[in-house]
This record gives C-alpha cells, structure tokens and sequence, in this order.
C-alpha cells in the first residue's frame, strides 16, 4: 500500500501544495470509488478458490473448521440449496448460550464483521467531529474536484461528495431491491447473509479513506479489511452454517447507466436490469425498479392501476406520451404556441382524476433541441388542475405568470 | 463577438453530443431563455419573487465552469461558463416559488452550455437561473411537486 507523500519545495511546503496534494486525495478516491461501483456490478462468474479461502479464512478468526462450500447460482436458490442447509437467523445477543463456544457460525461472523464496522465508525465518528462542518452549497456535493480546488478540506468533500454515490449504486440500487425480491418471495426468513460483492459500499468505504491516505488503520483492521475485501471481489452472497456454507454466484448479466451523483444506475428497456444464471433478478428503467410489465407491455389499463407514480411515470415514457395519450383517450383542453420553440405547440389535457391521485392536467410540450436521429422528443408534465390554459400552465412549472412566459425568447 | 458551440467547446474544454449544430452563431439575449428544465430569468422581472439574500457568498465561475445543475438520466449538467474575471455566481438566493438555483452576475456575455441543448448565449447582466417543477392539486390550495430533470 502506497500512502501518496505530501509535496515539498526544498523543505517549504506552500498552500498550493498543499492545495494540489488535497486535489490528487480526492482524485484518487475517487478512482478508487469506482473500482469498488465496478465489482458491485460486476457479472463475472464467481472466483471460487479466493471466495472460499477469505471465507475459511474467517471461520479460522472465529475459530471454526473450514465448511463445506455449496454453491448455488443465485441468493433465491439458497431456499432450494437442500433443508439441512437452511439458515435461521442468528438468536439476539440476549438469547445466545453463555459460551461462545456453543454460538451458531453465523452469529460470530456477524459479530466479527459487526466489531470492524464498529471500529471503523468510530474512527470516521472522530475525523467528522474534528471537521464539524458540513458541505452547505449543493454544487461542491456535485463537483468534487472543484470543491476541493476552491478549498473545501478533503476529508469533507471524499465523505459527502465521493462516498454517497458508491453507496447509493451498491446499496440502494441493487443491495436493497434484490433483499426486496427475496423477503417478498422467500416468505420464511432466510437466515444472516453477507453480501459479497453486494457490500461493496461497506468496504470500499473503508478502502477509499485508507487507500487515499486519508485516513490511518491499525494493522489488524487493515488485515480483517482485506478478508472482507477479497470477498467483495470474489462472490456473491453466502450464508455462513456451522458445516455447510452456501455461497451464491455474481449475476450474469447487470445493465447500469451513468447517474447523476457519479455512480450508476440499472436500466434496462429489454429484459431485467439484474439477471443470474437462473433467471432470478429484477427489472429497472432509470434507476427505478419496476415490474416486468412495465418494460415487455406497459397498456394503459395497468398504468392506472399501479400504484407507484414513479413506475407509472416510466411506463407511461415507455409507451410515449402520444401513444398513451391516444390509448387512454385522454381529452384536449386546448393548444397554443411555445413561445421562442418555433413551429412548436404547448397542449393541455385533462387527467382523469384517478390517474395521478390528485387532479391534475397534463401539460405536452416539445424539446427545443434535436434528438440524434432528427427528432423532436415530446414529454408530459403534469401541472394543477385549475391552470386554466397551456401558457398559463407552462409558466406555472417555470413560477412565472403567461405574460412573463410568453416573453420567453429561446428554447433549446 | 458572438461564438459558435464549436469555439465554445474549444474554450470551455465541455463536450456536446456530436448531432448538434456546431458551427451556427449561438445568439446572445437579454431576455427570458429555456434551456431543457431551466429557465434563465433576468432578475429584475423576478422583483420580490427571488432576492440575493445580504451576506451571499459569490464566487467567480472558474475556466471550467460551474455546474449549475446535474439532470436526471445520464447525468447531463447544466453547466455556466465564461472568460476569466466576468462572471460572478451565488447560491444564497431566496425564491418565493423556491425554484431559484442561483444568480449570475456577467459583466461580458457568459454561455450555458449542457451537453444535449447545447448553449445559451446570455448578454450582461443579472439573471437567476430556476429550474421547472410538476404538480398535482390546486394552485389555489396545495399542490403536491416535484422536480423535472431531462
């Protein structure tokens, strides 16, 4: 491990080193982000010897022999992995045997991986409060490497500008949705997992601050990180047993665009987002997790009987605002003219209440700049119900009034 | 002097999608001007709506310009370019409608550049850059919003 030596000039240092040693931290970190964004996505079939050599590892820490390996293709297989392998969750504390030595396999690692957690959250705990500050301008969460340029310390944009999207990418995006899947399934509880490849956050966050020399470990943390690393790297989730440890494959196939905050987001507009080897997974239209019918055949039936406004948003996109307007027969209220998008009209209509819950109109306008194939894309917005005109309404999502809107002098 | 996006691109070191027109004039105007989900206002038609509050920490928008706002799919920003020392930036603003993301304060023409919309050219002068909201409800009573990100 190579912590970057701070600059000097002779044996002065001035702020602009300092200035310029704070630069190459963050981009660093920020590579190393998204080395950990690429093994949380990551569709390669699993590296089975280095799995099952991090996890005996850990049976050894806790002082347990090597278990049997069963590998299963995906974390909904482990149900059909055989009943004697069928975890239950580990006790609470307060109803564990007295010895240690009498406790589940399962409920050592945890409490191994729990005592590193604890370790590590403490050691960021201290270097937040030595920096009691917080990132109040929105744009220095957006753009880190100018932040730090402009002389926000480092440790304060790497935590609230770098980290976040390496999170919301393994965690929200595809950790949380796929226990979602799981429980909604599975029905009975499946036992204490770890994640694998899927708890790429958890390490990878740790690994960012050592790695970038932010941040100092002792030797037996960094040598624990290193076991839970490789486990990152390797698998999928396993679930540790007292003889047998199940331990499921990488997906084969995870389809992400690039999202906002610098990570990524699943999206798929044919098959799932997420698919293993036995067809378990789940589908995603721009980061949002939705259900098959959404991207194989949305109609406006099912549209309006879904709940979710988000699934119904990218439904609706899917099928095209023209298509679902005509589908679902929706009434025009009136038309007028963009003004400064030539050639181009703003069209109001009525939303049947039940569509959005709340009453509303539908407000279809028409991009002011060009798609790649020539095209002008249309879109909806959804305005109040009492907008009485397309102008009116237009201005409205703007907070202007018509007369203010109808200024307007060019849209691109 | 008015520029094209290809001398834009060139100065600013930004990219735009290569289907865009890059060699046609982009105009520069004092008035109102969409560009995808933000609105450039100039800040005397928005009296009373947005105020700069009194202790605004402005900074000057640098070479590589300042990222007005990052959209939805794709992540495509919104971003504020301009030549050295002509263009000041702040986001201690206070809109009654809270669609305000900033104001600007340009001395000479500044641009706003996103990779999809290209740029809009903006003459000297105050404006506050807002971004579009949906809504459902009543205008009168309350509307439940959200933003809109292209």
């Amino acid at each position: 491990m190579t912590h970057p030596t701070p600059r000097t000039r002779g044996d002065q240092r001035t702020a602009a080193d300092a200035r310029l040693d704070a630069l190459d931290n963050v981009r660093q970190a920020i590579r190393i982000r998204d080395e950990w964004i690429e093994q949380g996505l990551c569709a390669l079939p699993a590296d089975r010897p280095a799995a099952e050599a991090a996890i005996s590892e850990l049976y050894a820490r806790v002082r347990r022999p090597t278990p049997r390996f069963v590998w299963v293709p995906s974390p909904a297989a482990v149900r059909d992995a055989g009943a004697s392998v069928r975890q239950m969750p580990p006790p609470r504390y307060d109803e564990l045997p007295r010895q240690r030595d009498d406790w589940p396999a399962a409920s050592l690692i945890s409490a191994l991986n729990a005592r590193l957690s604890l370790r590590m959250g403490e050691a960021l705990r201290l270097q937040h409060q030595r920096l009691s500050r917080f990132l109040s301008d929105p744009w220095r969460r957006e753009a880190p490497e100018q932040a730090v340029r402009q002389g926000t310390d480092v440790r304060l944009v790497v935590s609230e500008a770098v980290i976040p999207a390496l999170a919301r990418t393994v965690r929200d995006s595809l950790l949380f949705p796929l226990r979602d899947v799981l429980g909604s399934e599975a029905g009975d509880p499946f036992g204490y997992a770890c994640y694998g490849q899927h708890s790429a956050h958890q390490v990878g966050e740790y690994d960012i601050w050592r790695r970038s020399g932010l941040l100092r470990l002792r030797p037996e943390e960094v040598e624990q990180l290193e076991v839970w690393m490789a486990l990152a790297r390797s698998c999928g989730w396993w679930w540790p047993g007292d003889d047998v440890c199940v331990v499921s494959e990488r997906p084969v196939d995870v389809r992400s665009e690039p999202a906002p905050d610098g990570g990524r987001r699943l999206h798929s507009l044919d098959g799932p987002a997420v698919r293993y080897a036995d067809g378990w997974g789940f589908h995603a239209v721009n980061g949002t997790r939705v259900p098959e019918w959404v991207v194989t055949d949305p109609t406006p039936g099912r549209i309006a009987a879904e709940l979710n406004i988000e699934v119904r948003r990218c439904a609706i996109e899917r099928m095209g605002w023209d298509a679902y307007i005509e589908a679902a027969g929706l009434r025009l209220l009136s038309t007028a003219p963009d003004p400064g998008n030539p050639a181009s009209e703003l069209c109001l209509f009525d939303l049947p209440s039940h569509t959005w819950g709340s009453p509303a109109r539908l407000l279809v306008a028409v991009n002011g700049s060009l798609e790649r194939d020539g095209t002008r894309r249309r879109y909806g917005l959804t305005v109040p119900a009492d907008l009485p005109d397309p102008l009116a309404a237009a201005a409205w999502t703007y907070g202007l009034d018509s007369d203010q809107y109808a200024r307007l002098q060019r849209r691109t | 002097m008015t520029l094209t996006l290809s001398d834009l691109t060139r100065q600013s070191g930004l990219d735009v999608l290569d289907h865009l027109e890059m060699d046609v004039a982009i105009p520069v105007l004092d008035g109102l001007q969409a560009q995808g989900d933000l609105l450039i206002v100039p800040l005397e038609d928005l009296a009373g709506a947005v105020t700069v509050l009194e202790w605004a920490r402005w900074r000057p928008v640098p070479p590589d310009g300042v990222e007005v706002l990052r959209g939805g799919a794709g992540g495509n920003p919104h971003t504020l370019v301009a030549e050295p020392h002509t263009c000041r930036w702040t986001e201690d603003v206070r809109d009654r409608t809270g669609l305000a993301l900033g104001v600007l304060w340009a001395d000479q023409p500044v641009h706003l550049m996103h990779p999809e919309h290209g740029a809009s050219g903006i003459a000297s002068g105050a404006y506050a850059i807002r971004r579009q909201r949906e809504g459902r409800g009543m205008t009168s009573g309350s509307v439940q919003r959200t933003y809109v990100y292209d």
